[in-house]
């Protein structure tokens, strides 16, 4: 029940992209069409729901025991670095139709502050190992949606008549500010 | 030849930048317990009402700050409440009469929530007075019930019940769990510890 | 000399407009929306990153011939994390409030996608002076920035601006402002008064 309230909350309530402002940089660069940014969440929500394992493993492993905690920014840092090159080295050795599909777009995981932003939150929350696995993936699948119903609207988009100063990103700003609006409707779910 | 001079180059830095990093958290760190205290002592004062100074007494690892008179008589108690909030860890210092049954004053000593509406458990900016939420659980006689919370109607605080905020239901719930929760931990362990 | 002066001159400037970070260049967004609920929110924000990346920027451009290229990308992470630990850890011994109101946000600068694009483009590739110089146009134009979108929020969601009352009592505030879609819809409508600025300057 717990880790269902956790992934809810994860994906609709706390949204990390529309309510806490988490990865915005790539939910504005690769939402233009449907297919990528379906990609792109899924490669998020893996590399997230790693980061999410082994920040945990190496915060109360290593850190804390230690007590190192003020390092845990360059840490985590290097944890999501090497993990985002890793998985890279990794699914291109097991899938290349996969790696085609996500290669281009693991480099720019690395600064997807959504990731650190898991790794920091799971740490102030003191969630257990497990917790901390669900939170991870669910956010993930919070940024999947959000990307995804952004590229769907933007497809619409290209039809519409814009004008010309606001195409590009501050229609896609004023986009997300009319989505956050309707997923502050989720705010009492629970 | 050349991997190795990558990974001198990476180590030196990680190197550096952790060793630079523990003298200045050396540095930091008394100064962040510093004014954490000095928070506590200005929320003792607070949440204690008449007293002339206090002293922290410490029983299994819990402190509770005895608040004296100006005779040196023990005349209230306060302690920390701590628990998870909305999205952040949410700590409350609870002021009481010596035996754990009336709330005299809390005071937020941290919280993160979401700016805006979690954030209203202790500043509001809709209302006059922004700190109206914390101030609700003072006066609140708890002899053998706990603190509830109501939505959109009036709160009878003769019978332990506070308003939740709009928008920040959680946020006000857990307040109320937290307080709750270490009320009851504590009239026991302060029972017993006397 | 003086040619050398006037292009020094512009690579500070092209920081505050042409190529201001958020408006121009749409880096760094996130902390951008995050933080701006109120004018001191922005204004502290923009000197926490004006700190790190003017640091980071120096230590790179002065080691920049010793840092493989391989290795080039961790290395500017972790000169970066380290800064940002500084300006928390300083933030929270000296400036406790600063460090309350920002929480969370101030580790999160280390993903801050325009401090390590500004060492990738510029300061791996520059001498120290210049290289500083570029840093401290970019986080100027981007602590500016940031002060007017807070300004912006503050106002119409508070009816203040630094906390002073702007706003007649009779204004009822628009709550909406200074919650998340407030953020979305004040960025959007500046980057697109920016581009009809431009287009306007240009033509």
């Amino acid at each position: 029940m717990e880790l269902f309230v956790i992934f809810l909350s994860a994906v609709f309530v706390n949204n990390y992209v529309l309510s806490k402002f988490l990865g915005i940089c790539p939910f504005v660069g690769v939402s233009k069409k449907l297919g990528p940014s379906l990609s792109m969440g899924m490669a998020t929500t893996f590399v997230m729901t790693m980061a999410a394992a082994v920040s945990w493993l190496i915060y109360y492993n290593i850190l804390l025991p230690n007590n190192l905690t003020f390092l845990k920014i360059v840490s985590f840092i290097l944890v999501i670095a090497s993990l985002v090159q890793f998985v890279e080295m990794f699914i291109k050795k097991i899938s290349k139709p996969l790696y085609n599909a996500l290669g281009i777009y693991l480099p720019l995981i690395t600064t997807n502050c959504a990731i650190m932003g898991v790794a920091l939150f799971l740490v102030d929350k003191q969630y257990n190992f497990v917790e901390s696995i669900i939170f991870g993936f669910s956010a993930g699948v919070g940024f999947t949606l959000a990307i995804v119903i952004m590229a769907g609207i933007r497809e619409k988009l290209e039809l519409a008549d814009v004008p010309e100063y606001f195409k590009g990103a501050p229609i896609t700003m004023i986009v997300a500010g009319c989505l956050a609006l309707a997923f502050m409707g989720f705010a009492g779910m629970i | 030849m050349k991997s190795a001079k990558l990974i001198i180059v990476l180590t030196v830095t990680t190197l550096i930048s952790g060793l630079g990093l523990s003298l200045l958290n050396s540095w930091a760190q008394p100064q962040i317990e510093a004014y954490r205290q000095k928070v506590l002592e200005q929320a003792i004062y607070e949440v204690l009402p008449g007293i002339e100074k206090y002293k922290t007494k410490t029983i299994q690892d819990t402190d509770f700050y005895e608040g004296l008179d100006s005779s040196g008589e023990k005349v209230n108690v306060a302690f920390k409440a701590i628990g998870n909030g909305f999205q952040s860890e949410i700590r409350v210092l609870v002021g009481m009469d010596t035996s754990l049954t009336k709330i005299l004053g809390v005071n937020l000593l941290q919280q993160a929530e979401t700016p805006g509406l979690g954030t209203k458990i202790s500043d509001d900016p809709t209302r006059d007075n922004p700190n109206w939420f914390m101030e609700q659980f003072e006066g609140i006689k708890l002899a053998n019930r706990d603190i509830d919370y109501v939505k959109n109607t009036k709160p009878d605080p003769t019978s332990g019940e506070i308003q939740a905020i709009t928008g920040a239901t959680i946020s006000s719930e857990s307040v109320v769990d937290i307080i709750n929760k270490a009320i009851e931990k504590n009239r026991k362990l302060y029972k017993n510890g006397k | 000399m003086s040619k050398n002066k006037v292009s020094l001159i512009k690579e500070f400037t092209k920081g505050l407009w042409d190529e201001n970070p958020v408006l121009r260049m749409l880096l760094g967004l996130c902390p951008t929306l995050a933080v701006t609920n109120s004018a001191i929110n922005g204004l502290s924000m923009g000197l926490a990153v004006l700190f790190t990346l003017t640091s980071s920027s120096l230590i790179i451009s002065i080691f920049r011939k010793i840092i493989p290229k391989e290795v080039r990308i961790p290395t500017f992470i972790v000169v970066i994390a380290t800064f940002v630990t500084i300006t928390d850890l300083t933030l929270a011994a000296k400036f406790p409030e600063i460090s309350k109101a920002l929480g969370p946000f101030i580790p999160l600068i280390v993903v801050n996608c325009m401090i390590l694009g500004r060492q990738e483009a510029f300061a791996s590739k520059n001498p120290v002076g210049r290289s500083i110089i570029d840093a401290l146009g970019m986080s100027l134009g981007f602590t500016l920035t940031l002060t007017v979108l807070g300004a912006i929020r503050e106002l119409l969601g508070a009816g203040t601006i630094f906390t002073l009352q702007i706003m007649p009592e009779s204004f009822a505030p628009w709550m909406i402002m200074i919650l998340p879609p407030g953020a979305f819809l004040t960025l959007g409508l500046m980057i697109g008064a920016a581009n009809w600025i431009n287009a306007k300057v240009k033509a």
